[in-house]
Formats: structure tokens, C-alpha cells, sequence
């Protein structure tokens, strides 16, 4: 419980950061996408329905503040969450390819499915301008910063997790 | 056992958000409330990290400056010495200016509209849109529909309204379009958003008529028979007209008059275009 505090804490954070600090940093020619790396990551740790419930949470905030179709990054967070949580039987501490990949894939999944869905369909074509620019730099910003955000997040796991355990013992 | 659930979850949610992307895309009024009620909780958040963001990176910018700053001064004295002698110069055109607008009319400039001045509090997140936040909102006499400017120029229109904040889609969107004329021949056109050009920093201007007299360097601004952008307001200057290949119209490009990197702050007006009105020019 205490972990899915902070953890809904820790989203609402990324998401303030992502959107009023980043853009204050003019030499950034691309900002890493904070709350996809939460989200998957939680999800990758805490399995497929906490993973669907931060997917969620993320989801709707952005929906929230943007005006457009209502459910639109909702739908796309919430898969982000259930598919990366089916994989939580990988999860071992301290191995980090896996992460790594996952950062990569879900960057470009949630790339494309914007792509597809606010420019295809407007008939933007120039699909390589697109991936060039926007898609190849936030794909490495995001897979740079996953490894240390998720080496931080391990970090709190861990440490919630000791806590916990360490009440249940003292309770006991 | 626990797998099924998931999927139904899974299911149900899927359903959900595919009807509410559906029925919002035509209208989402109804969501102005929760948007409101969540507007509370996170916009005095957003404000108090940009702010502790603004002034953590001015302490940085400051230092960095600071080691720029000797040689910039030396320049800039011999620029004061130029500038004084142009300022002279300008002077005595500001009074010719005056005396030439009143002959011929044209003090109708958009300086008649009622103005509020709004800090930026945030940006969407990711290079995708062009869309940001402000705080000011309904409380301040914004409503959906009002033009925002900056550094002269058109900068976006409000598309979202809470008590305390509004949310405003730039011109350099991909969405934007918006109706616009030249002011020397009085063509109208098209200026629209394409995120393929916005970081060269231009938009794109299209649909001016084949007999069209429209320059490298007219001034664009938005026009009179727009439906949701008061007339009159600079939007930029024109650049590389051509004849389309349908030798119907011509269309090119369009540098815009705002400066659209590190927007902090941004005027909005708060007169909304009345359309049954016609405007009397």
C-alpha cells in the first residue's frame, strides 16, 4: 500500500517535472518521456494490475490536461502497463538489459501510435521526417535516462520493501 | 484465475476509452468540470515547480552569462553610440509616423483590445504538439476562443479554460490554421503549423489566390473574415511565394513575428470575435 503511494506520488512528480522543467532547458534538443519510464518500470516490478493501475493514473493526467479526444493516452498507458507487467516474471534486481529494451520498444510503440493516430491520419506522410527528428532523439533520452531512473527506482523499491518487511517483524 | 481478471480489466478499460475518445471527439463540454476540479490540485503545483525551475536555471543562465558579459559590454558601447545617433533618427519618423497614420486612418491597430498578461506554466510533454499552459484561467476573463500574443505577434488561441489556467494551442502546432490576409494587397491566405518546419522556425502560408500580389517580406496578419482570430493582428512576414502546380494559387512560407523558443510570458486578449457581428472596418 505504502509502495503504491509513493509509487502514484513519484508519477505525479515525473509529471510535473516533464512538463515545467524540461521545456525551461533550451539546449535539450529532445526530453525524455519520465512518466512512460515510470510507468513501465512499476509495472515490470509490481506485475500486471498494479501496472495497469499506474498506467492509468499517467494515462488520465495527460488526458486531463490536453485538450482532445478524452482517453486518447489513457488507452496507450494503460496497454503500456499491462503488456510490461505480463513480463514481471523476468524481473531480477540489479539486470538492466532487460529495462533497457523495454524503455526502447515502448518509446517507439507509444512514437508510432501517436504518429498514426494525430498525423497519419491527417495525411502526414513523411513518416522518415518524423522518426528522424522526433522519434530517434527521444528514444535515446529516453533510454539514456532509464538507466538511471530505473537504477533510482530499484533503489526505492528496495527500500520500501525492507521498511515493510522490517514493520511486519517489529509487529510481530 | 488472477490472469483472467486482468483481461477483463483489461477489456473493460479498452471499451471504456475507446467510447469516451469517441463521443469527445465531437464534444467534450462535459468534461470541463473534472477538468476544473483537477486544475486545482495540480496547477498550483505546476506553478510552484516552474517557478523553483525558473530561477534555478536564471542562477545558472546568470553565471554563464556573467563570463560573456565583459566583452558584450565593450560592444555594446560602441552600439549605444550608433543607437543614439539611429534613436535620433527614429525620432523625428515616430512624428512623421503619427502624422501619416492619422491622414491616412490607420490607427486602427490591435492596441484597442482589452489585454491580460499571463505567466507560462507549462509545456506538453514531448516534441509532438505545440501546446502549453498558463496561469491565468476563467476567474481572469479568459474564455475558449480568446487570441494570445507575444513579442509583437500571434502566438495561439485558447483552447481549454479552468477557474485558474488555460490551455493554448501555439500557431506552430500541426493542427493550427488560421484565416489571415496581407496587408499591403489585402490577399487573403492561409496560415498553417507543420511541425516539419517549425524548427527552421516558419510556418507555411497557402491558398492566396493566382492573381495574388504577395511579396518576400509583406506583412501577414490575421484576417477579417477569420472566424475565431480578431483581425488586424501581425502573425509574420511572407517568404519564398510560388505558384502552385494547379496554377490556381501560390502558397509559401511564413516567419513568424513571436518568438516561439523559451515562451514565458504572453499577453492575452480577452475580447472574443463576435461572427454574427460584421466587422466594421
Amino acid at each position: 500500500m505504502r509502495r503504491a503511494i509513493v509509487n502514484i506520488l513519484l508519477i505525479l512528480a515525473a509529471f510535473t517535472v516533464q512538463n515545467c522543467i524540461f521545456p525551461l532547458i533550451p539546449v535539450l534538443v529532445s526530453t525524455p518521456n519520465l512518466l512512460l519510464i515510470l510507468t513501465f518500470s512499476f509495472a515490470f516490478m509490481d506485475g500486471r494490475r498494479m501496472g495497469m493501475v499506474y498506467g492509468l493514473l499517467a494515462g488520465i493526467l495527460l488526458d486531463l490536461f490536453y485538450s482532445g479526444p478524452f482517453g486518447f493516452y489513457t488507452l496507450l498507458y494503460v496497454y503500456v502497463g499491462y503488456c510490461n507487467g505480463s513480463l514481471t516474471r523476468y524481473f531480477y534486481e540489479d539486470y538492466v538489459t532487460i529495462p533497457l529494451v523495454l524503455a526502447l520498444v515502448n518509446e517507439l510503440a507509444y512514437n508510432l501510435y501517436v504518429y498514426v493516430f494525430r498525423f497519419l491520419i491527417r495525411g502526414r506522410l513523411d513518416f522518415l521526417y518524423y522518426f528522424r527528428e522526433l522519434m530517434v532523439p527521444e528514444t535515446i533520452f529516453t533510454v539514456v535516462t532509464t538507466l538511471f531512473m530505473y537504477r533510482l527506482l530499484l533503489y526505492i523499491n528496495r527500500k520500501l520493501r525492507d521498511f515493510e518487511s522490517g514493520r511486519d517483524t517489529t509487529l510481530v | 484465475m488472477e490472469s483472467k481478471y486482468n483481461r477483463y480489466i483489461l477489456i473493460a478499460i479498452t471499451v471504456c476509452c475507446l467510447a469516451l475518445i469517441a463521443v469527445t471527439n465531437f464534444t467534450d463540454q462535459w468534461l470541463a468540470p473534472l477538468r476544473t476540479a483537477v486544475g486545482y490540485l495540480v496547477t498550483p503545483i505546476q506553478a510552484g515547480v516552474n517557478s523553483v525551475g525558473v530561477r534555478i536555471y536564471d542562477g545558472v543562465a546568470d553565471y554563464t552569462k556573467l563570463r560573456n558579459a565583459l566583452e558584450e559590454n565593450k560592444q555594446l558601447k560602441e552600439q549605444i553610440a550608433a543607437l543614439t545617433e539611429e534613436n535620433n533618427r527614429l525620432t523625428s519618423e515616430v512624428f512623421e509616423l503619427a502624422r501619416l497614420r492619422e491622414l491616412y486612418e490607420l490607427d486602427q491597430d490591435y492596441l484597442q483590445y482589452e489585454k491580460t498578461a499571463a505567466r507560462v506554466i507549462a509545456n506538453d510533454s514531448g516534441d509532438w504538439f505545440q501546446v502549453f499552459r498558463v496561469d491565468k484561467g476563467s476567474a481572469d476573463g479568459i474564455r475558449e476562443g480568446n487570441n494570445v500574443l507575444a513579442g509583437g505577434g500571434l502566438v495561439g488561441i485558447v483552447t481549454d479554460v479552468g477557474a485558474h489556467y488555460a490551455t493554448v494551442r501555439s500557431i506552430i502546432d500541426d493542427a493550427s490554421r488560421v484565416s489571415a490576409m496581407a496587408v499591403q494587397s489585402g490577399d487573403t491566405c492561409i496560415v498553417g503549423g507543420d511541425l516539419t518546419l517549425y524548427r527552421e522556425g516558419r510556418l507555411t502560408i497557402s491558398n492566396i489566390q493566382k492573381d495574388g500580389d504577395v511579396k518576400d517580406g509583406d506583412r501577414i496578419v490575421t484576417s477579417n473574415i477569420s472566424s475565431s482570430y480578431l483581425p488586424g493582428i501581425l502573425i509574420g512576414y511572407a517568404k519564398d511565394i510560388t505558384l502552385d502546380n494547379n496554377h490556381l494559387t501560390s502558397s509559401g512560407y511564413l516567419v513568424p513575428a513571436a518568438e516561439f523558443h523559451n515562451l514565458r510570458e504572453v499577453l492575452i486578449i480577452t475580447d472574443v470575435k463576435e461572427t454574427a457581428d460584421p466587422e466594421v472596418e
